[in-house]
């Protein structure tokens, strides 16, 4: 098996910064990503998308042009259409390009595997027209193509007002924003204000995109208590009720629904590595164990970016810088005194940065109803298990995710438990009484996303037309 | 403090179907079982019933898993009919692939053997390539032969835990989560089984913790050599109807996915899973079956089998504490019939079913003074 020094896994901010850091220190990294080009989910395909007009996307967006350039400028061995389905913590990478899978080893590897949509559990979620509002953006960066009108947003955070702002400005129309945000947020965040006022670029930004919505005349419903989606073979409605109209179930008619209530770490790989994962209660979800330059409790791996606890792409892309110099230091490319030397600035920003989450965090937290739905939501898509049946299995005395997982199938789905883990954990910890830590979550197993028979037997040792490594040259 | 008849140490396929056993006979049992991560042999199970190429060497074995294949079909009904959980459970005889004529050779040599050894109460077919694909179609053409017995099914290892917890429960018997146990002592006429923040009494004790006997039975005058043996199996997702019957390393689920696995490594407590390892499982079930190259895979895992020396089950109370049992075994699936229905009658005092009589770590034992 051919080793490598240095692998990076993703090419978003935080993998496309820890590149680019490598390579300025004479180390050339090799860089897989899942995804045809750079720029994972915030600047994705920022090279080719239809929607030139920078107005449109907003200038975040194009922030990322300059770490895509250093991508495809520095020396980087940048591989994409490389889907990584399996990892050791010896450091063993499997590989998926096209129908061939590969093996690798790196001596260190960086994970900046990012953020994946917080599971938004509602009746109805699994009916076609319903989908996450940051795969919607997904689909409006990369073919210009918007969803089907009528068109709902409805959750909390940030991001909802920018699709929403990001749709109107390709023309499209938005039916109404339906707003979870629970009523005492605005209370609770308040406890943060100073580090709001110190990030206040953001809460600019939010002001601006609110000013934008109201001026489109888009419908805004405030403190959304339940939602439904209606529909039999798919969406034709959304109805929900409001704190104000507790007992009244409004309607609206619609045939897509985006849902969102924030994106949380995405655990995959550091799960399966078996690192350990705190519960963090302030952005509710599992966060790896990781020091302030990004070391992990796995020797030899290293997490930057959204991966490790939610920051945002700024945060991520200094992240990316602090996690690659630690690996250089780690491999004994740089000296202890230069990485103290050049991780001061990083860090100084980073702070700087992350100034705002508390705030944020407490704003758009989604309520307690919201992450442990009613018994006759689905939570589990894959196998189609709902709440109530976590719950009568739970009350048989069920350990914990995983025995619930062998007893009803909960998280055994191509999904890999993504969709549903944090909910059924979170469903679990309530109904047995205990912390979240107590309850854990899944355990994980690789193909981290599903790969066939034919492509993993291309990777046993006496396969023909397996890749030649040797023939590349990924160390300098 | 309570006071139970029995205490059973695992939680396990092995421990809920001796549980589940005694609980039927109107103890008063508890069960102690660890916490949601744990090694756990009964959740990477294949799945398979199976009794061909089992007790080579040690006819009791055979004998022993042939009657456990026959309680099968009692035992399935019973858990359906008492919880509501269908076990698929099908004893539809299952196919050992042989890719060459070579190893058809030395598998007929070998079923031979296990046949004369039960004095032929162990029955056995040799198929060539046409005789196999009339029973499997979905066979690939370079596919040599097969060795069958009807004896041979399958069961969802899941669903069968579930169901045997489900039963226990139903039956009035307890279950309690936890730490390990860690000490069991003598405690008046029974005994005491100590573990992180809680103390049991009862008057007897099953130990059926899988690896984590090791360190239990000694401490009640028994020993448990195991050792762990690491298998690795992969699950693919939910395809049409291919296969009816199950085979040594790729067997067809009640739910439509396909189970492909069989491996044996010696790397200790690792229960995880090595791409070359998977890679070559995968290049093996695809000689067997080329078709099945587009389907996806969407799950693997390892497990440790609870391996004794001999591959064979220890079965065995204790001389010295009296009221103290052990109970060893890879194949929690195939023999839970028969640890519910005969073994479970046997600790709970009844006659011990003549075919485990050789079966207690004695026979290492015996084995080491002859080759010395």
């Amino acid at each position: 098996m051919k080793t490598i020094p240095l692998a990076i896994i993703g090419a978003g901010p935080a993998g496309m910064a820890a590149a680019r850091t490598a390579a300025r220190h004479g180390l050339r990294p090799v860089v897989f990503d899942e995804q045809p080009a750079p720029g994972g989910q915030i600047y994705r395909a920022l090279e080719s998308t239809p929607l030139r007009d920078p107005e449109l996307l907003g200038q975040d967006y194009w922030h990322g042009r300059s770490l895509i350039e250093a991508l495809r400028r520095e020396p980087v061995d940048y591989r994409p259409g490389h889907m990584v389905w399996q990892l050791t913590r010896a450091g063993e990478i499997g590989v998926l390009a096209g129908d061939t899978a590969a093996l690798i080893r790196a001596e260190r590897v960086v994970l900046a595997t990012g953020a994946q949509e917080r599971p938004f559990p509602v009746p109805g979620w699994t009916l076609p027209g319903v989908m996450g509002a940051g795969a919607a953006q997904v689909l409006l960066k990369t073919s210009g193509v918007v969803a089907r009108a009528p068109m709902i947003l409805a959750g909390s955070g940030p991001l909802l007002y920018l699709v929403a702002v990001q749709y109107l400005r390709a023309g499209a129309s938005v039916a109404a924003i339906l707003e979870t945000t629970p009523q005492e947020n605005r209370r609770l965040a308040l406890a943060h204000i100073g580090g709001a006022i110190r990030g206040w670029r953001y809460l600019r930004k939010g002001a601006g995109l609110l000013r934008e919505l109201k001026r489109a005349g888009v419908r805004h419903e405030r403190h959304v208590v339940a939602l439904r989606a209606e529909g039999e073979e798919a969406l034709t409605g959304v109805g929900w009720r409001t704190a104000e109209r507790p007992d009244d179930w409004q309607h609206c008619e619609a045939t897509t629904l985006l849902l969102h209530h924030g994106v949380v770490p995405n655990v995959q790989m550091t799960r399966a590595l078996g690192g350990e994962h705190d519960w963090s209660e302030q952005q509710l979800c599992w966060r790896p164990r990781r020091d302030a330059f990004g070391r992990s409790d796995i020797e030899n791996f290293f997490i930057a970016g959204d991966g490790g606890g939610i920051g945002g792409a700024r945060a991520a892309q200094l992240q990316g810088e602090l996690a690659a110099l630690a690996a250089l230091e780690s491999l004994g490319h740089i000296d202890g005194p230069t990485l103290a030397r050049e991780a001061a600035p990083v860090r100084r920003k980073l702070d700087a940065e992350l100034v705002v989450r508390p705030f944020l965090d407490a704003l758009y937290r989604p309520g307690d109803s919201w992450r442990r739905p009613d018994d006759e939501v689905v939570v589990c898509r894959c196998e189609e298990i709902s709440a109530g049946e976590i719950r009568r299995v739970a009350r048989l005395g069920c350990a914990g995710p995983n025995q619930m997982k062998s007893f009803t199938r909960c998280g055994m789905g191509p999904c890999q438990g993504r969709l549903c883990g944090l909910t059924v954990s979170e469903i679990l910890a309530a109904e047995n009484g205990q912390s979240l830590e107590q309850t854990g979550y899944y355990r994980l197993r690789p193909p981290f996303k599903p790969i066939t028979l034919g492509q993993l037997a291309s990777a046993a040792g006496d396969a023909p037309g397996a890749p030649a490594w040797n023939e590349t040259e990924t160390a300098s | 403090m309570a006071n139970y008849d029995f205490a059973v140490v695992g939680g396990g396929l092995v421990g809920s179907a001796i549980a589940y056993g005694l609980c039927g006979e109107g103890h008063r049992v508890v069960v102690m079982d660890e916490g949601d991560v744990a090694y756990r042999a009964s959740r990477g199970n294949f799945g398979l019933v199976w009794i061909q190429s089992k007790g080579l060497g040690m006819p009791n074995y055979s004998d022993w898993s042939q009657s456990s294949s026959r309680l099968w079909l009692e035992l399935a009904p019973e858990l359906k009919a008492l919880t509501g959980i269908d076990v698929q459970h099908q004893r539809s005889g299952g196919v050992h692939i042989c890719h060459t004529e070579r190893e058809w050779l030395q598998r007929r040599e070998t079923m031979d053997r296990l046949s004369r050894e039960t004095e032929g109460r162990f029955h056995f077919e040799m198929l060539d390539h046409r005789a196999l694909a009339s029973l499997v179609p979905a066979i690939g053409d370079d596919v040599f032969g097969a060795s069958w017995t009807p004896m041979d099914g399958h069961a969802n290892p899941l669903y069968l835990l579930r169901a045997l917890h489900a039963g226990i429960h139903q039956r009035g018997g307890e279950y309690r989560r936890g730490g390990p146990v860690r000490r069991i002592a003598r405690d008046g006429g029974g005994f005491r089984l100590e573990r992180d923040g809680e103390s049991v009494h009862c008057q007897r004790v099953v130990l059926a913790a899988g690896l984590g006997n090791r360190g239990l039975a000694e401490q009640v005058g028994l020993e448990a050599p195991l050792l762990p043996n690491r298998g690795e199996v992969m699950i693919t997702e939910r395809v049409a109807p291919l296969l009816d019957i199950p085979t040594t390393y790729l067997r067809q689920t009640g739910e439509g996915s396909l189970q492909v696995g069989d491996s044996h490594e010696d790397v200790g407590m690792n229960d995880g899973t090595r791409t070359e390892v998977l890679a070559d499982i995968a290049q093996r079930a695809l000689r067997a079956f080329p078709r099945l190259r587009d389907v996806r895979i969407v799950r693997s895992w390892g497990a440790l089998r609870v391996m004794t020396p001999d591959g064979c089950p220890i079965y065995q109370a204790s001389v010295t504490h009296p009221g103290a049992y052990l109970a060893c075994c890879h194949s929690g699936v195939t023999l839970a019939a028969a640890h519910a229905k005969r073994l479970a009658p046997w600790i709970g005092g009844g006659e011990c079913p003549e075919e485990i009589v050789p079966l207690t770590a004695e026979r290492f034992h015996v084995r080491v003074s002859e080759t010395a």
